[in-house]
C-alpha cells in the first residue's frame, strides 16, 4: 500500500498535466480525459483527482478559472501555465527514458547478455 | 513563479478563506452530480447512479481535508483556527479569563515600568555624540579617590595622552546675571573651550566655543541653556551677539544650547545638572598652582581604545608626573580613568538591579498563579481534550492548541499590562528621586514595548506548558469514565507545589522589602548632627562692583543678621558658605595637620572647610561639645582661630583636650581665591555634622570665621518659629532693604535637604513596598484559590465524612492542614532562599544587617497568617456543607 501511494502522486500528476495541455478541463473532464486517452486501462480513485489538483495549482503549474461547463453548471476549468508546460515536457521525457530503459531492458534475450 | 503563486494562495486562504471553502466543497460536489448525470444516462436508477457516484468518489470528507492541506497557509491556518478557539475558549469563561488577564497585567505591568526605568538609566546610553567613547578622569590626592584635577595637572594629559582626542575640564560655581530687570542668580561653570563639544553635537542657536577663545585675554563669551534663555530672556531669538552682564562684567551671548542638553555628572563630582551659564576659563590653566584641584575632566576615547588601556596609561602618566614635579609627589597623585555612563550610574546601579530581580520574582509569582488557574480548569478542558484525541487529534496538535490559548492569555495579559505599566510609570516618575536624574528619561519606547511582547510570549509559555501537558497526558479511556468531573489525586501535588513556590517567592520579596524599611526607617532616625526643624535658609551670592572688598561683604551679612534677628519669631540667625547635605555647590576641602607636624605628616588628612558666621551652629542646631561658636571679633585683625568636628580633633589629638591647640589650614584672609596656609587656634569642638550623605560619616570639618576665609556665595541659616511662607516675605524684604540688586535663591525649609538626602532610599523602599504587597497579594489569591477549588472538588468526600459523623471541627481541620502544609513549606524554603541572597542587598542596606533575625520573624508571621487567612474562607465553607444537598447533586 504505502509503495503505491508514493508513486502514485507523480504518475497522477503528470496524467493530470497532459490531460490539461490539450484543452482546458474541469475536474470531471480531467478524470474523463485520462480514461480516454489511457483507452481506459488506468483506474482512477476519484476523489484524489482534486488534492492533486491543488498542489499543481499550488506549484503554479495550473491556472484555475471559474467558468461554466456544457451542462450548464458553474464548473472550475483547468489550463496550463508556461511552466506547467515546460514540467510536463521534462516529465515526459524523463518519463519515455525510464520506460524505454525498462522496457529494453525487459526485453533482453539471453544470448545479448 | 512558484513563490508568487504560493503567496498568492496564502493570502486568498488567509482572507478568503470561507469562500474558498465553499469553493471547494462546490467543485467536489459537481464532480459527484456529472457523475451521477453520466452514469443515470447510461440506465441506473437516479438513486442508484447517485451511490454508485459517491462510492467511485471515495472519502468526500478525507479529500477535502487533502485539499486544503494542498492550498498552502495551511499552518498559518490552523492557527489562526487555534486562536479562534482559543478566544471562544476564554470568552466561555469570563470570570476566569477575568482573573487570569487581570494577574498576568499586574506581573507583567510592573515589569514594563521598571524595566522602562532600567531602559532609561542603565541600558539606553547618555545623550551624548560618540557617549561610549566618553569618560571621566579623576585624580586622587592622597587618601581622596575621586578628586578634581589642577590647571598643570590637565594640561600635561592633554599633551600626553595619546589615548583620548579630546579632554575638557570644567569647574561649576554660581554667579549672577544683572542688568536687565531682576537679579538673578545663576549656575555658572567656567569650562575649556572644548568641553561643550564633547557633549553637544551643536547648539540650538549661535555656536559654541572655538578652540583658543578659552586663553587668557580672550573675548569674554557666553552659552546659555535653553531653560535660562527661555526664563530670563524670553527666548529671545535675537540674543546671540548681546552683551549680558555676569557677575559685574559684560559677556557676549555666542550660543543657546539644545532644550534636552543636560549635564550628567557622576554624585560627588561637584558638577551639577542644571548649569544654566557655560563661559570659557579665559586663563591660562598651566599657570595655575600644581596642587590646586579643582577641573572635573572629561575625556573621549580614541577610536578603538578601551577604558582599560586608557587606565594604565594614566597610571603611567601619573608616575611621571610625580617624579617631575614635588607638587605631585608630595601628594601622591594617581589617575583614575571611568567610562561616564558606568560612574554615572554607579550608585542607583545596585539599587535598580534589586528592583529588576524583586519585579522578576514577581512576575515568577504571577505565572505560578495563573498556571494554577490553569490546572483548576483543567478538570473540564481533560474531557474535552480526551474527546478530540478520541476522534484522532494527534497529542502535539491537542499541546499546540493548548499552548496557543494559553499565549493568547499571555498577549491580552501583555496587552493590559502596557496600561497598567504606564500608569505605574507615571507614579514612579512621581516619586523621582533627584538621584537618579536620568529618570527624565524613561519612557515607553520600542525596546519597552518590545520587552513586554517577549515577556508576555515568555509567560504564556511558562505558566502554560505543565497544564498543557498535563492536560494532554492520561488515559483517554479513563478520562472519558470519569465524565470530567472529580479531579485525579495526581494534580493535587502539583498544585500545592506551585503554591508553595509561590510562597517562598513571595516570601524572599517581602524580607528584601522588610529589609528596605527597616533601612528606610533607620535612615528617619539617624542624627545628622543638627536639628533641621523650624530652620529655614536661603543662598546669597555677592558679587559686582559693590562688594569688590571682603569688608563690605562682610558689613552686609552683619546687617542682615540684626535685620533678620529683629524679625518676629526668630531665634538664631547663622551662616554658612556651604549647608548640609546641599550637594548643589562645590565642596570645598583641603589638608590640614597639627602645627608643626613633621613633613611626612603634613599632606595625609582632608578636611570640608566652612566659612562660617557667628551663630551657624546655634541656628542650626548642632551640638558644641566643648568651646565656643564664633562672635564677630574673630577677625583678621585679632587672634586667627578655628572650630573643628570632632572628626578632626579625634584625628589630631585622641583623648586629649583640643582647645588651645594649633592647627595649619589652609584659608584666605586676603579675599576669596587668594589662598594661604597659616596656623589658627581651635577655640571650640562641635559634633560631627552630616555634610553630604545620612548614611557614610564624610571628612572631618574645619570652620574659620567669615574674614578668614571669605566666599562669594553664603547661605543664610534662621531658626524660627514662623511658618515658611511668611518667612519667606520676610526675608526677601530684609535682604532688599540692604541691596535691591542682591539675588537670592533657595530659599527653603533645610528640612527638605535632609528628605532629599533620603530620596533615594525612600523611593527603593516604597519600590520594594509596592512590590512586596502585589507578591503578597497573589500569593493570598492562588492560596485562596487552589484551597477554595479543592473544596469544591472534595465536596463529596466531606458530605461522606459529615454523614458518617465528622463534626465540622474535623473537616475544618482537615482542610487548613492539607493547604496550610504547602504555605508553611513555603515559608521555610523562602527564608532559606531569603538568607542566602540577602547578602546580595547589603549594600543598599544601612542600620540593619541582611540577616537581621526581627525581619524574618516579622516576615513569617505575615505570611503565616495571610495564608491561614486565604485557606480560613474555604475552610469554613468545607464545615458548612450539607451533606443532604451535596450527595444529592451528583
Amino acid at each position: 500500500m504505502p509503495s503505491q501511494a508514493q508513486i502514485l502522486p507523480g504518475t497522477l500528476d503528470l496524467l493530470i498535466l497532459k490531460a490539461v495541455s490539450l484543452g482546458p478541463l474541469h475536474g470531471y473532464g480531467v478524470l474523463l480525459r485520462i480514461e480516454q486517452i489511457s483507452q481506459g486501462a488506468l483506474l482512477i480513485e476519484q476523489g484524489a483527482l482534486y488534492p492533486a489538483l491543488f498542489r499543481l495549482v499550488r506549484q503554479g503549474l495550473l491556472k484555475a478559472s471559474w467558468g461554466t461547463s456544457d451542462n450548464n453548471r458553474r464548473a472550475k476549468f483547468y489550463e496550463l501555465t508556461s511552466a506547467g508546460r515546460k514540467r510536463l515536457r521534462e516529465e515526459a521525457d524523463g518519463w519515455n527514458r525510464l520506460a524505454a530503459a525498462i522496457a529494453s531492458a525487459l526485453n533482453t534475450q539471453p544470448e545479448e547478455v | 513563479m512558484s513563490l508568487l503563486s504560493t503567496l498568492r494562495s496564502l493570502v486568498s486562504a488567509l482572507f478568503h478563506r470561507s469562500s474558498v471553502e465553499n469553493d471547494t466543497e462546490e467543485e467536489l460536489r459537481t464532480h459527484v452530480r456529472n457523475r451521477t448525470d453520466d452514469l443515470e444516462r447510461g440506465g441506473l436508477s437516479r438513486a442508484d447512479a447517485e451511490r454508485r457516484a459517491r462510492i467511485e468518489f471515495g472519502a468526500h470528507e478525507k479529500f477535502k481535508e487533502e485539499c486544503r492541506e494542498e492550498r498552502g497557509g495551511f499552518w498559518l491556518e490552523t492557527v489562526w483556527t487555534d486562536i479562534r478557539f482559543g478566544a471562544r475558549m476564554l470568552r466561555r469563561s469570563p470570570g476566569f479569563t477575568a482573573v487570569a488577564v487581570l494577574t498576568l497585567a499586574l506581573g507583567i505591568g510592573a515589569n514594563t515600568a521598571i524595566f522602562s526605568v532600567v531602559n532609561a538609566v542603565l541600558l539606553r546610553p547618555l545623550p551624548y555624540p560618540d557617549a561610549n567613547r566618553l569618560t571621566i578622569i579623576w585624580s586622587t590626592w592622597g587618601k581622596e579617590t575621586r578628586g578634581p584635577a589642577s590647571g598643570p595637572e590637565m594640561m600635561e594629559l592633554r599633551k600626553r595622552m595619546p589615548a583620548f582626542d579630546e579632554i575638557g575640564g570644567i569647574w561649576a560655581t554660581t554667579g549672577t546675571i544683572t542688568g536687565s530687570a531682576e537679579p538673578e542668580q545663576v549656575r555658572l561653570a567656567f569650562t575649556t573651550s572644548n568641553f561643550l563639544p564633547l557633549l553637544a553635537e551643536k547648539p540650538q542657536l549661535g555656536r559654541l566655543f572655538a578652540p583658543g577663545e578659552d586663553r587668557r585675554g580672550a573675548a569674554p563669551l557666553m552659552i546659555l541653556t535653553d531653560g535660562l534663555w527661555r526664563r530670563a530672556f524670553g527666548a529671545n531669538p535675537n540674543i546671540i551677539g548681546q552683551a549680558t552682564r555676569l557677575n559685574g562684567n559684560d559677556f557676549t551671548v555666542v550660543g543657546v544650547l539644545p532644550r534636552d542638553f543636560k549635564l550628567l555628572f557622576p554624585d560627588g563630582s561637584g558638577v551639577v545638572a542644571d548649569v544654566q551659564v557655560f563661559i570659557p576659563f579665559l586663563d591660562d590653566l598651566e599657570k595655575r598652582p600644581r596642587d590646586v584641584g579643582f577641573l572635573r575632566m572629561v575625556g573621549r576615547l580614541r577610536q578603538g581604545v578601551t577604558v582599560a588601556q586608557a587606565q594604565s596609561e594614566g597610571e603611567t602618566i601619573a608616575t611621571h608626573l610625580r617624579s617631575e614635579a614635588k607638587e605631585y609627589a608630595d601628594q601622591s597623585l594617581h589617575l583614575t580613568v571611568a567610562s561616564l555612563q558606568a560612574d554615572d550610574v554607579r550608585l542607583v546601579q545596585p539599587a535598580l538591579l534589586a528592583l529588576f530581580a524583586a519585579v522578576g520574582l514577581v512576575l515568577l509569582v504571577t505565572c505560578a498563579n495563573v498556571a494554577n488557574l490553569l490546572l483548576a480548569r483543567s478538570g473540564g478542558r481533560r474531557h474535552e481534550t480526551a474527546l478530540r484525541a478520541a476522534m484522532g487529534a494527534e497529542r502535539t496538535r491537542i499541546v499546540r492548541q493548548l499552548l496557543t490559548e494559553n499565549l493568547l492569555l499571555g498577549c491580552l495579559g501583555g496587552a493590559a499590562a502596557l496600561g497598567i505599566g504606564w500608569a505605574a510609570l507615571k507614579w514612579i516618575l512621581a516619586l523621582q528621586p533627584e538621584g537618579i536624574s536620568r529618570l527624565i528619561a524613561v519612557r515607553l519606547d520600542g525596546w519597552v514595548l518590545a520587552f513586554t511582547l517577549g515577556l508576555s510570549i515568555l509567560t504564556g509559555i511558562l505558566f502554560g506548558l505543565a497544564p498543557a501537558l498535563s492536560i494532554a497526558r492520561g488515559d483517554l479511556v479513563e478520562v472519558l469514565k470519569e465524565s470530567g468531573k472529580t479531579s485525579t489525586a495526581g494534580k493535587q501535588w502539583l498544585r500545592q507545589l506551585l503554591i508553595a513556590s509561590e510562597v517562598a517567592l513571595g516570601c524572599i520579596l517581602l524580607v528584601g522589602t522588610g529589609l528596605m524599611i527597616r533601612t528606610f526607617s533607620s535612615l528617619l532616625r539617624v542624627d545628622p548632627g543638627f536639628h533641621p526643624e523650624n530652620v529655614m535658609t536661603f543662598q546669597l551670592t555677592f558679587s559686582g562692583s559693590r562688594y569688590r572688598t571682603v569688608d563690605s561683604a562682610i558689613n552686609f551679612l552683619k546687617e542682615l543678621r540684626n535685620n533678620l534677628e529683629a524679625l518676629p519669631g526668630t531665634q538664631a540667625v547663622g551662616g554658612v558658605s556651604h549647608l548640609p547635605l546641599d550637594e548643589g555647590k562645590g565642596n570645598w576641602y583641603s589638608y590640614y595637620w597639627m602645627d608643626g607636624a613633621p613633613a611626612e605628616q603634613q599632606n595625609t588628612i582632608m578636611a570640608d572647610h566652612r566659612s562660617t558666621l557667628p551663630g551657624y551652629f546655634r541656628s542650626l542646631g548642632a551640638t558644641m561639645l566643648e568651646g565656643r561658636e564664633f562672635e564677630d571679633t574673630d577677625d583678621a585683625a585679632h587672634t586667627h582661630v578655628a572650630v573643628v568636628d570632632d572628626t578632626v580633633a579625634e584625628q589630631l589629638w585622641p583623648g586629649q583636650d583640643a582647645l588651645g591647640k594649633k592647627i595649619s589650614v589652609e584659608d584666605s584672609p586676603k579675599g576669596p581665591f587668594q589662598f594661604e596656609r597659616e596656623s589658627v587656634v581651635v577655640v571650640g569642638v562641635v559634633k560631627h555634622i552630616q555634610s553630604h550623605t545620612l548614611t557614610s560619616k564624610g571628612r572631618g570639618q574645619i570652620y574659620l570665621p567669615v574674614p578668614l576665609a571669605p566666599r562669594p556665595v553664603y547661605s543664610i541659616v534662621v531658626r524660627t518659629t514662623e511658618p515658611v511662607e511668611t518667612f519667606r516675605a520676610y526675608a526677601l524684604q530684609a535682604v532688599r532693604k540692604l541691596d535691591k540688586d542682591m539675588p537670592i535663591s533657595n530659599l527653603l525649609p533645610q528640612m527638605d535637604y535632609v528628605d532629599k538626602a533620603r530620596a533615594q532610599t525612600r523611593f527603593v523602599t516604597v519600590l520594594a513596598g509596592a512590590l512586596g504587597a502585589l507578591a503578597l497579594f497573589l500569593a493570598c489569591i492562588g492560596i485562596y484559590g487552589v484551597t477554595s477549588y479543592s473544596v469544591a472538588e472534595r465536596k463529596r468526600e466531606i458530605a461522606i465524612r459529615i454523614a458518617v459523623g465528622a463534626n465540622s471541627a474535623d473537616v475544618g481541620k482537615m482542610v487548613l492542614s492539607q493547604s496550610g502544609l504547602p504555605v508553611v513549606v513555603g515559608v521555610l524554603a523562602g527564608l532559606g532562599m531569603a538568607a542566602a541572597l540577602t547578602p546580595l542587598l547589603s549594600g543598599l542596606l544601612f542600620g540593619v544587617r541582611a540577616s537581621d533575625p526581627l525581619t524574618y520573624v516579622l516576615i513569617s508571621l505575615v505570611l503565616g497568617a495571610v495564608g491561614a487567612l486565604a485557606c480560613c474562607i474555604p475552610a469554613r465553607r468545607a464545615t458548612k456543607v450539607d451533606p443532604m444537598i451535596a450527595l444529592r447533586c451528583e
